[in-house]
């Protein structure tokens, strides 16, 4: 345990070097805080543009806030993955590549305690990240149009916190499977995209799947309450992440042994 | 003008503050690293020139993390 405690210590640390601490959470924050600003001052920046021939009357209605949450949110299902998987497609293929995973697994360190703790690092970074963007677009939104109620936030941001370590269990499964980080983070994504796009045309028949987390919780903001098959695609979601992350280690080790 | 005075200052601030502070943060983290992706002066160029998203990509693509 201590020795896994190091290993983490050792990838907050170099998180800390190479700024992943600062950059991912001002990200999140620029993300979120972009949807209620503009479609707050939408009307006064469509004024101002101009362009529009004189008397031109139309009425925008103004959303609700949870609406107005909720598309905020939707920002980190899109730009959100992109960022996260290209941080992240390098932490085990690009040790890899660069020697410093064959100098670590020299020493008496297990396969399982090197790949979960990077693995780890990432999660808390993607964690705090979602949790300051997603808490200062709520402020936002706050201010800006109505409160959205503290349970509400808490909930879509767990279902979002849950769909976004999926993400990064990929992303690991990949990074430690591939030697090149290009490769694995292109499979990730083409991954998300692909289940992402699938199960939202057949939402009736997939409501398990764990890409529809983002869509309920989009649906608990703006109807107020969650979906019923929100349980089930949690369930499918954490069962994928424990497979992932045990292939991973499975993987990896093969991979390394055989080198 | 009108649209400045319309605005809330209180809430757009801070906002312009954290871009500063990535901005900061990427042009020292681009003066100490040794080699980026492409001309360094360009992502320099890139990072000052490009609003927001300059910074963010050049931590994303430019950066080399080996």
């Amino acid at each position: 345990m201590s020795q896994w405690m190091t290993l983490f210590q050792k990838e907050i640390i170099e998180m800390w070097r190479n700024f992943k601490w600062i950059w991912v959470p001002i990200t999140f924050i620029l993300l979120g805080v972009k949807e209620p600003l503009t479609s707050y001052y939408l009307p006064q920046i469509i004024k101002s543009v101009g362009g529009l021939p004189e008397g031109a009357v139309f009425e925008i209605p103004t959303p609700t806030a949870g609406a107005v949450l909720a598309s905020g949110l939707s920002q980190y299902s899109t730009i959100g993955v992109l960022v996260i998987v290209l941080g992240t497609m390098g932490i085990i293929a690009g040790e890899r590549k660069s020697g410093v995973a064959a100098m670590i697994l020299v020493k008496p360190v297990s396969y399982l305690s090197y790949v979960t703790s990077k693995w780890a690092g990432s999660l808390l970074l993607v964690w705090i990240s979602l949790f300051i963007g997603y808490l200062s677009t709520w402020y936002y939104t706050g201010q800006l149009f109505d409160w959205v109620p503290i349970g509400e936030f808490f909930q879509s941001f767990v279902l979002y916190g849950l769909w976004l370590t999926l993400i990064v269990t990929v992303t690991v499964f990949f990074s430690s499977a591939l030697l090149s980080p290009g490769v694995a983070g292109f499979i990730s994504l083409a991954l998300a995209l692909a289940v992402s796009i699938l199960s939202g045309a057949l939402s009736h028949l997939l409501e398990w799947s764990p890409s529809q987390l983002t869509s309920y919780a989009g649906a608990l903001l703006t109807a107020g309450e969650l979906p019923d098959d929100t349980l089930p695609a949690s369930l499918v979601a954490l069962v994928i992440i424990l497979i992932f992350l045990l292939f991973s280690v499975f993987v990896f080790k093969r991979k390394e042994l055989a080198s | 003008m009108e649209l400045l005075e319309g605005m809330n200052w209180g809430l757009i601030a801070p906002l312009f503050i954290i871009q500063l502070i990535l901005l900061i943060v990427s042009l020292v983290d681009l003066s100490r690293i040794e080699k980026t992706n492409g001309p360094k002066l360009l992502w320099v160029f890139i990072i000052i020139f490009v609003n927001i998203i300059g910074p963010i990509l050049y931590f994303v693509i430019g950066r080399r993390n080996d």
